[in-house]
């Protein structure tokens, strides 16, 4: 894999020595993230909290034989990390083997040279905390805006390596920068709240104003929201809400959850889902992607996965688990959730490619309709299992293609395989949103819907 | 090594930092002028596994370990943290978060004294005593109950968690606090299908207590209901919409009230107005019927603790008093902001956060009146048996709850199940239309997220009647 040097050839040294413990017929990995993270948050034109910290830790996974044990230890001394090989060859003892638990080999890796930034070192705590002071300066300005309820910078410079005995070995490094405001509005009694966010790999590259801007706007504009009236009508998800659904057909299209029978995929490889132009992609190297990487959670590497192609269902998310059972390759979206967990599979990047109308077109489309700007109970309401699909929403409603009133407690409800069919146009207006990897926002026009209300 | 973990004959293990190595960190912490410093210390020993398909996999244990030094000047909170237990390492910590807020007089630590907490939660079988292979049985056997439930399950997902966690606490006040929690959990998920209709199936009981939750949660009987619910719900037809008369089930409501009810008396919520309920202490909001409390000291429970992680000790506020707004959750910067005294409910994720206002076990007590009298009244509504999560807006109260499990009531009795239902509505209008209490109550156990912060948070509720709702139904 790629050569390294600095911290990542450090951290891969402390991994070496853990899988140079490896007993005969033992495969063994080791996997350790180096993570310095700080966050300002910002309330009444003061700094409310300044939280600093150096997060280490190394997972140890064994295969005794197809046997597999996971342990971890925060603490990256000799004597621990012993301790965690030894918990992780108890853990495989008990057990069941499963010839699908492999190591993944090595293969050759291309750099993603845009993921780490000397520039990032640079950046003062003064410059950190003056970003989220403007923000939360720039989100109380203007009409019928109540205050902020949360304003914050966050960034995060890691370190990450990985070695195995299969002869795996890398480590790269990477930074993120992001601030996020939530606004509230207030007009005759009737409170509402909005997000802005922003993203970027230097704080340099963030735009507080634009967040704030983003956060007044969607707040206010739903103050006076009333229940509507119910009918069946074109949706228009805003980027947010197209977000929150891509979170849930993930789940749908993870290979391990096809494989145990827990997605409403299951069984339809090969057939169409969507209509002939929607495609829909996961690409862990995009070079703006707040989830991109060289390689995944266990060294393979980062790639381009189509899973819908002209409206059919053609692939699935893998780790190198889930690949062997299906006979297959990692499509290289390996996750961990930090070091305390053995891989599992997740999305990196994932993406409607973009239609080339602006969000205004989709609304003029739309004719008379719904904007959904918020949607509430995704996590229960959407089920990847099943594909029931019932979550509450906010928004506007749509008039002659322009927003018109406000709506709240409004319900949206279906199934997914409906909802993917009835995909009736995609903005051009395509963003990244951090949310559980990286999700494409963007305005999404839905046909044959029905909005829920009084 | 500073920080000291010591196994002792039986097996327990005590961890703590040296008291005097505590003190200089506090000191340093101080040295910029800071008004408050403390160091919260913790190791956590966690072991998961997981039963899929029937094959023991995915058996993960480890040790995390690490100390937060956080220093308070005025409204200005600094932090920082570390898991090199060193002196060196918490030192540097200190002086990282000491320079987060400088200016002031210096302001001196005081001598540390022990504190006692007012109870506590033993585990009476410790979890570490029960070997792998004693885990890898009891997640067979929940396995086990529930495919022999019947021929349409079809995936059966167990998990066992068990986790021991020790904080050592001090702060510049003098404070000194060590406590150990131990919490066990055992999960079950079913897949049933028939006729391409899958449904799921979800029982999840856990406390903070060791390996005694087998006792009352006897593994076979924890993959049987879930098994049953999933089957249960294959033969479930679409919910209806519309507005509605409602029955929670005992155990049932109590994230509803959580999250509808219990987030918006949370002090910061309130104190940036972001609440519902801010500013209505005094008010009668929910019907007289209505008493919440959120309760740390309920023996055993998912949410209990001795002390929180601020080393306040662990208390039951009373949230709202028959249908009356009464107290608010603080820890101790928002107490000190709102005027009120600490409730104990200052709580964090882990060494890596800062305490936050969180509920600990938030509760519907029980009232007069008989569950089945309850439904007889109803000419037609929903009785949920069980609601899945959910979501809400604390400015403005709304929520959104999917129900895992529900059946139609008709002309006075429980009958067929359906499915695809959530409740749309906000808390205070729902807490004002509560018009029945039963006399029964039973408890859930969750995971509540808030500012990415992670904590168990135990719910619980009698039978409840909301006499109207919005159901959003997928009938048409």
């Amino acid at each position: 894999m790629s050569a390294c040097e600095g911290p990542e050839a450090e951290l891969l040294a402390v991994l070496d020595r853990v899988v140079e413990r490896a007993r005969g017929g033992e495969a063994v990995e080791a996997y350790g993230v180096d993570e310095t993270e700080t966050t300002v948050k910002a309330y009444g034109g003061e700094v409310e909290s300044l939280s600093s910290a150096r997060t280490r830790g190394a997972g140890v996974r064994v295969l005794d034989g197809s046997r597999v044990g996971y342990a971890y230890t925060a603490d990256l001394g000799d004597e621990a990390l012993a301790e965690a090989l030894d918990d992780a060859r108890a853990n495989a003892s008990v057990a069941t083997p499963d010839e699908a638990n492999v190591l993944p080999a090595p293969e050759p890796v291309e750099g993603l040279p845009g993921l780490y930034d000397d520039d990032f070192a640079a950046a003062a705590p003064q410059d950190k905390v003056d970003l989220a002071l403007a923000l939360e300066a720039a989100a109380r300005q203007g009409k019928r805006v109540k205050g902020v309820d949360s304003a914050q910078y966050a960034d995060s410079v890691a370190t990450v390596a990985v070695s195995s005995t299969t002869g795996l070995r890398g480590g790269y490094r990477r930074c993120d920068a992001f601030v996020l405001v939530e606004v509230l509005a207030e007009h005759d009694g009737q409170t509402t709240s909005a997000y802005g966010l922003d993203f970027a790999r230097l704080p340099g590259g963030l735009d507080v104003e634009a967040a704030a801007e983003e956060a007044r706007t969607r707040a206010t504009r739903l103050l006076g929201g009333r229940k509507p009236a119910s009918a069946k009508l074109p949706i228009v998800l805003d980027p947010f809400a197209t977000a929150s659904l891509l979170g849930v057909l993930a789940a749908a299209l993870n290979a391990e959850a096809v494989q145990k029978g827990r997605s409403l995929f299951t069984g339809r490889l090969g057939e169409r889902v969507g209509p002939d132009w929607l495609t829909l992609v996961d690409d862990g190297r995009l070079e703006h992607g707040p989830a991109s990487a060289p390689w995944d959670g266990e060294g393979v590497p980062s790639g381009r996965t189509a899973l819908v192609e002209a409206g059919v269902l053609t692939g699935w998310l893998h780790n190198t688990y889930s690949a062997t059972r299906d006979g297959t390759r990692s499509t290289g979206n390996a996750s961990r959730a930090g070091f305390k967990s053995p891989p599992g599979v997740s999305p990196t990047n994932l993406f409607f490619v973009p239609g080339d109308e602006p969000p205004e077109a989709l609304l003029r489309r739309a004719g008379t309709g719904f904007y959904c700007q918020q949607v509430l109970g995704v996590h229960s309401g959407a089920n990847p299992v099943t594909g029931d699909f019932s979550v509450g929403a906010a928004g506007l409603m749509v008039r002659d293609g322009a927003f018109a009133e406000p709506v709240r407690e409004a319900t949206i409800a279906g199934t997914l395989p409906d909802m993917l069919a009835g995909i009736a146009a995609l903005g051009s207006d395509l963003r990244f949103l951090p949310f559980g990897g990286g999700m494409g926002g963007l305005t999404l026009l839905l046909e044959g819907m029905t909005l829920g209300g009084a | 090594m500073t920080a000291d973990a010591s196994a002792a004959e039986d097996g327990s293990e005590t961890f703590a930092l040296d008291d005097g190595v505590a003190r200089d960190v506090l000191a340093e912490a101080l040295r910029t002028g800071g008004d408050f410093a403390e160091v919260y210390a913790e190791q956590r020993r966690g072991r998961s596994l997981r039963l899929d398909d029937g094959k023991g996999e995915d058996l993960t244990s480890g040790r995390d370990r690490g100390a937060g030094v956080r220093v308070l000047r005025g409204r200005q909170t600094a932090y920082a943290f570390t898991n090199v237990l060193t002196r060196d390492g918490l030192l540097e910590a200190a002086r990282v978060a000491a320079a987060g807020v400088a200016g002031g007089a210096r302001t001196q630590v005081a001598d540390l004294v022990e504190r006692r907490p007012p109870l506590t939660h033993p585990a009476a079988k410790d979890p570490l005593g029960a070997d792998r292979a004693s885990l890898v049985a009891i997640v067979k056997e929940a396995d086990d109950a529930a495919r022999s439930v019947s021929g349409d399950v079809r995936q059966v997902t167990v998990s066992w968690a068990d986790s021991r966690q020790q904080v050592y606490l001090v702060n510049s006040e003098g404070h000194r606090s060590v406590e150990e929690r131990v919490r066990t959990r055992l999960v079950a998920q079913v897949v049933a299908a028939r006729d391409g209709v899958i449904q799921t199936g979800f029982e999840g009981p856990g406390a903070a207590v060791g390996m005694e939750l087998l006792d009352r949660h006897p593994p076979g009987a924890v993959g049987r209901v879930a098994a049953e619910r999933a089957v249960l719900m294959l033969d479930a037809e679409p919910a209806p919409a519309g507005e509605m008369a409602v029955v929670l089930a005992p155990g049932s409501g109590g994230v509803l009230f959580h999250e509808a009810c219990g987030h918006g008396m949370e002090a910061d919520i309130v104190a940036k107005g972001a609440s519902v309920y801010a500013g209505r202490r005094g008010e009668r909001i929910g019907t007289q019927l209505l008493t919440g409390v959120d309760d740390a000291t309920d023996p055993g429970a998912w949410g209990s603790f001795g002390f929180d992680d601020e080393g306040t000790p662990a208390q039951r506020t009373v949230l709202f008093d028959r249908g009356v707004c009464t107290d608010y959750l603080s820890d101790r910067l928002r107490a000190a902001e709102l005027g009120v005294p600490r409730s104990g409910n200052g709580r964090r994720q882990s060494y890596a956060h800062l305490p936050i206002p969180r509920m600990t076990n938030s509760y519907i007590l029980a009232g007069a009146d008989d569950p089945a009298e309850i439904v007889r009244g109803i000419k037609r509504g929903l009785y949920c048996d069980a609601l899945g999560g959910g979501q809400v807006d604390p400015a403005s109260g709304d929520f959104v709850f999917g129900v895992d499990q529900a059946h139609l009531i008709a002309d006075g009795e429980i009958t067929r199940p359906v499915r695809g239902a959530n409740l749309v509505g906000d808390g205070p209008t729902v807490i004002g239309r509560i018009t029945a209490v039963g006399a029964d109550f039973d408890v859930r156990q969750g995971i509540c997220g808030k500012d990415g912060q992670a904590v168990p948070a135990g719910l619980g509720n009698p039978t409840l009647l909301i006499s109207r709702i919005t159901v959003g139904g997928t009938a048409s």
